[in-house]
């Protein structure tokens, strides 16, 4: 793998919590999921590797850039696509205009050839229709598409999407998929979800955060692994279990340690997810 | 058609270097006269002339700028400047509104107790209030957007603060000239309003872009009742003195420059250790 982001000892406090504790992490080309549970410091990774935010310590590289210095910030937001947990848009604008407004904003200061641009992004997210249209009129999935358009302006080569699904019907979010996989063709991308199946789908990498600090990174196969052998089938919900649930056929799915002669079921990534997440906890109180 | 293109300029619009205003004039006009454009097909290669109608056609296509970037533009302040000045919060018209009842309000207050007081304490908040406004995580729905572009922060602070303070202090200073009777001492709001605004600024990194604008309205406003209740309403109250301005100047000044030294805390967001 080529590593195009290199993160090493991130460390971010607010008051006496730590946000980030200790965080390294690299990346290639590709997509790139990060899942964890609300807290676990997920958007803070993304605000730090985004250079919105300064770690207290620690150190990285984006593309060969280091925003520790000023100049090497700059390098780093050129090199950008940043689409925030809450996109925010001045609402009067239309999508042409809004979009227009980050180019500028990215240095892209030939009218011309930025107009060229915000069409050419628009007309990828699929909102070469409704450009002229104003943002306050749109729907929800279209505005999310109007901030991956500003995060795409500019063909950045690294990505950072904070939970852009969030939100969004399955259609919506299937027409997401099929854009942040184009996107990540020739671009680092990291993604950040709650969305197990987006990870599955789309992403040759994950990481798992919780408690600040990087509690996984493997492929999507790999964390998936982590729940052989700890998945059954029962009639009834095993006490036994960490987690349990009756599915659509009648039987109960268990996670966790299985009885001896269990009836055990294929592991997906969302219960090798869980399991990671429980074992981490235990790890934690012990 | 009354007129034509000239052709000095539809040679640089061929070339692709006419700018704005005069390009959006030119795209407009042969967008609608045939003649323009026959002369344009004549007289340069077919390859300058498509990519010509390529632009055009996309010019065309382009949503009109609004009124105020429009205006922006003829005022000769880049394209791309003006669209940044658009995104101003503050610059919307309900703000604006907002500002000019309030001065109105405060004029005809003076008119009717026979005194400018409460005009002279008013318009020095307004820009102050007007800049919080315009910048900062809470306020600024783009912020967290603006802040990691390559633009720096800064700049960004600037080319918003220049566009509050020239439509705030152009408002105060047409109210002024509802005040004749006060002579120039109805002016005596706007060194009171630069020290406060760079005062607020400079402390923004610090104090955060809410605290900081409140603290230091908040210092203004003790500073004149304390004033009023030492002078009880004898003489101009001190700010608004030949002493209290030359303070305002000092105050102004010693801001500024602490805010270029403070400016790089403007290219990120507050975070870290608190």
């Amino acid at each position: 793998m080529t590593v195009t982001v290199s993160a090493c000892g991130l460390t971010l406090r607010y008051g006496a919590a730590r946000a980030l504790d200790d965080v390294s992490v690299r990346l290639g080309r590709g997509v790139t999921g990060l899942l964890g549970p609300n807290g676990a410091g997920k958007t803070t990774l993304l605000r730090v590797l985004a250079t919105a935010v300064p770690a207290d310590t620690g150190a990285f590289t984006v593309l060969g850039h280091d925003p520790g210095t000023a100049r090497g910030r700059q390098e780093v937001r050129r090199a950008l696509g940043y689409l925030p947990q809450t996109p925010g848009f001045h609402p009067d604008f239309t999508p042409f205009e809004f979009v227009d407004y980050v180019a500028i904003l990215k240095e892209l200061t030939d009218r011309a050839a930025r107009h060229r641009e915000v069409r050419r992004v628009l007309e990828q997210v699929g909102l070469g229709e409704v450009r002229g249209k104003r943002i306050k009129k749109l729907s929800g999935g279209m505005r999310q598409r109007v901030a991956l358009a500003a995060a795409l302006v500019g063909d950045p080569g690294f990505l950072v999407l904070d939970e852009p699904t969030v939100g969004l019907d399955p259609e919506q979010r299937l027409r997401f998929r099929e854009l942040i996989a184009d996107a990540g063709e020739d671009r680092t991308v990291l993604l950040s979800t709650h969305q197990t199946e987006d990870v599955a789908m789309l992403c040759h990498r994950v990481l798992v955060m919780a408690a600040g600090r990087i509690r996984f990174d493997g492929t999507p196969a790999e964390l998936a692994a982590r729940a052989d052998g700890r998945v059954w089938s029962s009639t009834a919900r095993d006490p036994g279990a960490k987690a349990g649930w009756r599915t659509g056929t009648g039987a109960f799915r268990n996670v966790g340690d299985p009885p001896e002669g269990a009836d055990l079921l294929e592991p997906t990534l969302e219960d090798g997810y869980l399991l990671t997440l429980d074992d981490d906890l235990a790890e934690v109180t012990a | 058609m009354s007129w034509h293109v000239a052709e000095d300029e539809l040679r640089a619009y061929a070339r692709g270097d006419l700018a704005p205003p005069l390009l959006w004039s030119a795209d407009t006009h042969l967008a609608g006269c045939a003649r323009c454009r026959a002369v344009l097909a004549e007289a340069w290669d077919p390859g300058a002339l498509r990519t010509s109608w390529e632009r055009l056609d996309a010019e065309l296509d382009a949503p009109r700028p609004g009124l105020f970037e429009r205006l922006l533009t003829r005022l000769g302040v880049a394209d791309h400047t003006a669209r940044l000045l658009a995104a101003t919060p503050v610059l919307r018209r309900s703000w604006l509104a907002a500002v000019s009842l309030l001065l109105v309000m405060s004029v005809l207050t003076a008119h009717g107790v026979h005194s400018d007081r409460l005009f002279l304490a008013l318009a020095p908040l307004l820009p102050l209030a007007g800049v919080a406004l315009s910048y900062g995580p809470a306020l600024d729905p783009t912020y967290e957007i603006a802040v990691v572009s390559p633009v720096h922060g800064f700049r960004l602070l600037m080319i918003r603060t220049i566009a509050v303070l020239a439509a705030v202090l152009g408002l105060s200073g047409l109210a002024t000239l509802a005040l004749p009777g006060y002579g120039l001492g109805a002016l005596g709001w706007l060194l009171p309003a630069l020290a406060l605004t760079a005062t607020g600024l400079a402390l923004t990194p610090r104090c955060g872009p809410v605290l900081a604008p409140s603290l230091v309205g908040g210092a203004w406003v003790a500073l004149l009742l304390t004033a009023h209740a030492y002078q009880g309403g004898a003489g101009a109250p001190v700010p608004f003195t030949a002493v209290g301005q030359a303070v305002a100047a000092g105050v102004a000044a010693l801001a500024a420059g602490l805010l270029f030294a403070v400016r790089d805390r403007f290219d990120q967001s507050p975070g870290g250790s608190v």
